[in-house]
């Protein structure tokens, strides 16, 4: 494999550092299914989930941030028969090589049958 | 150089063909004791990684890694890729890797609390997840 060392990408008008894409890039994302026997549809930078209960879930890296100060964004399918308020961050369990998401339906957890999250953040 | 993990985790999602896993991993915290048993469910893209070798850093990087404070620099990205394993062995580097060392190795009681079972062993009834113990 070849490697091209630049600090600046040129289309002839505009000028990007590379910086802008290697910080700026999803650094881990998961698409898993939270009903019935759990798993992970597909994802990059995750070695596993780990299911902490109903509608409680750690996503774990395979390279880790620096921080716990990376952000995550997470969405869950819609379903009809549940009142959802949506996905959220757990404020704790997170760390930096984990982020715990949560899914909530009225006032309890709840299992959706589709979770997605993406992380951006600087890599260790 | 050796490429950072990030780098090769993409290389190897280009040309490997992912795994689901036969296995999960039941295990109970004894540090909370009131909560139900989690269920670790392996990463298909991190077990054809696993599977083919050349791309996951040794193990014991990632265990000198949780003593290194947010911050600082970690030793697992940078490090040298191991060989290929087997799926049993990838299941036991992934026990060591994320989930706590008070599980696997610190643990003294009498209760089994950490258990690698086929995945037909697991419920997929989750009416009543969150009562989910390990059977002693």
């Amino acid at each position: 494999m070849s490697t091209l060392e630049v600090s600046n990408l040129n289309d002839g008008t505009t000028t990007v550092a590379t910086t802008h894409l290697t910080n700026g890039t999803g650094k881990a994302w998961c698409n898993w299914n939270g009903q019935g026997t759990v798993a992970i549809r597909n994802s990059h930078n995750v070695s596993s989930i780990t299911d902490n209960g109903t509608g409680d879930y750690s996503v774990n890296f395979t390279s880790s941030f620096t921080a716990y100060d990376y952000t995550s964004t997470a969405i869950s399918g819609r379903d009809v028969s549940a009142s959802q308020v949506g996905c959220f961050a757990s404020v704790t369990g997170g760390t930096a090589s984990a982020a715990r998401i949560t899914e909530l339906a009225g006032t309890t957890f709840f299992d959706s049958l589709l979770f997605m999250t993406a992380i951006h953040g600087d890599l260790a | 150089m050796t490429q950072h993990l990030w780098t090769r985790l993409l290389e190897a999602k280009s040309r490997l063909k992912p795994v689901q896993s036969k296995y999960r991993v039941l295990f109970e915290d004894p540090t909370q004791p009131d909560e139900p048993a989690k269920v670790l469910v392996p990463d298909p893209n991190w077990m054809a990684a696993a599977l083919a070798g050349n791309v996951l850093p040794p193990i014991d990087t990632y265990q000198r890694d949780r003593l290194v404070p947010d911050g600082q620099l970690k030793e697992h990205p940078y490090s040298e890729p191991i060989g290929a394993m087997s799926e049993e062995e990838a299941i036991e580097y992934l026990v060591q890797k994320d989930i706590d060392p008070a599980v696997w190795r610190d643990y003294q009681g009498n209760r089994t609390i950490m258990k690698i079972v086929p995945v037909e062993m697991i419920p997929a009834d989750r009416s009543f997840r969150n009562a989910w113990r390990i059977m002693q």
